[in-house]
């Protein structure tokens, strides 16, 4: 285990510069997360200070990243799968098995997408269709279901499904987790489909996920789980509340309520542009290091 | 003020209030804890003209089952004891209050 000043989860725009500004403050920090998990990852900026033109958004991320790590910041591309609170710190359990730990923590996750957007989904919500296996798992005893999701998020959901349901089917065909999480969800009965849902069918409630090569899978359940875990998961499990719209308030030196917990970025509200990251991510990075380094005003 | 029902007490909650809401939950569900504060404000907001109450789903297994329920939070209304289409899923304070008021 490895422990730093500073972790910062996220590696989209508010992610990198908070790591910038808390290495150059002389703070241990270590930057986790797949820069391809970014909104900005395949897409250009051209609203920008200083850029002309479109500007290549993972040239920029990649950019990013080499300039945190040229100030002595350490990039892990995991997702955090988990997030608690030790004596002297934060412990981070990484999809790839690993665990960091860091005395002040930056959320900077942006905002993830939720909704799948296939026929039946929203027709099925509460009736076989769930966001979220920790909450629902127990009503599915016995019984077969799918985790939809290519992520961290969706290998853990199908890995701990396996204890309540008959079987357990992870669909999706760009499976992005880490070799160990998706080992780790094999070794546990999970059953792989790598083919895209196209559907959700069913009556009174869900019986069944059609796939892209036309077939369709028999089951009771199906579990959305798109992207690595969310702030605001990650938020409550060192016990703080976000919002009802899963943001997460600070104050203007991007600290929340928690001690030692900061965040910035998307998912401290709209709007969502890149030049509103950047900033609050200097201004998080900053506090940060100055709450690890015991120097907070 | 938010009750806590149980398999013996829901009925009769159901019964003393014209307009029941119900809050279905669970302690490992990390919107059933967000929503519990979100819940106290119904319930004082909505005092007077509805019963606000919540149940613990795992206390609770065999009618949660028999209610149907299969994603939480789930919250359960009844007017004149007659179910109402649910809420699923974390809501703000605002929309439940105006879809109770909209009830009454």
């Amino acid at each position: 285990m490895k422990g730093f000043d500073v972790a910062v989860i996220g590696s989209g725009p508010s992610g990198i510069q908070a790591a910038i500004h808390s290495s150059r403050k002389k703070a241990s920090t270590v930057l986790l997360g797949k820069p391809s998990g970014s909104a900005m990852s395949g897409t250009h900026v051209e609203n920008y200070f200083g850029i002309p033109g479109k500007a290549d958004g993972d040239g920029l991320l990649r950019t990013g990243i080499a300039q945190a790590v040229s100030f002595g910041a350490v990039h892990i591309p995991e997702s955090v799968t988990s997030l608690s609170v030790t004596p002297e710190g934060f412990r981070a359990v990484l999809e790839g098995g690993g665990e960091v730990t860091a005395r002040a923590v930056i959320l900077a996750t942006g905002v993830s997408r939720v909704k799948l957007g296939i026929p039946g989904e929203k027709e099925f919500f509460g009736k076989g269709v769930s966001y979220c296996a920790v909450c629902d798992c127990s009503f599915y005893k016995g019984l077969k279901v799918a985790v939809i999701g290519g992520e961290a998020e969706a290998a853990s959901s199908a890995e701990m499904m396996t204890r309540y349901a008959s079987e357990v089917f992870w669909v999706s065909d760009d499976i992005r987790a880490a070799d160990y999480a998706v080992g780790k969800a094999e070794a546990a009965g999970v059953r792989i489909i790598r083919l895209k849902p196209v559907s959700i069918g069913g009556g009174e409630r869900v019986d069944s996920l059609n796939l892209s090569d036309g077939s369709s899978l028999r089951v009771d359940g199906v579990f959305i789980e798109l992207g690595a875990r969310s702030a605001a998961e990650l938020a409550m499990d060192v016990d703080l509340m976000p919002e009802v719209d899963d943001t997460i308030a600070v104050d203007g030196s991007c600290a929340t309520t928690v001690p030692g917990v900061f965040a910035c970025g998307d998912i401290t509200g709209r709007p969502w542009q890149v030049a509103r990251a950047v900033g609050q991510g200097a201004q998080a990075g900053l506090s940060a290091a100055d709450y690890a380094k015991g120097t907070a005003q | 003020m938010v009750t806590e029902l149980s398999e013996a007490t829901f009925q009769k909650f159901i019964d003393d209030n014209q307009l029941a809401l119900i809050d279905c939950w669970a302690p490992w569900c990390g919107p059933c804890r967000r929503m519990a504060p979100i819940l106290e404000q119904v319930a004082k907001a909505m005092e007077g003209k509805a019963g606000v109450a919540k149940m613990n789903t795992d206390d609770n297994p065999d009618l949660s089952m028999k209610l149907g329920i299969n994603a939480i939070p789930a919250l359960l209304i009844y007017k004149n004891g007659v179910p109402q289409p649910p809420l699923i899923g974390l809501r703000a304070k605002e929309e439940i209050i105006s879809h109770l008021n909209a009830l009454l």
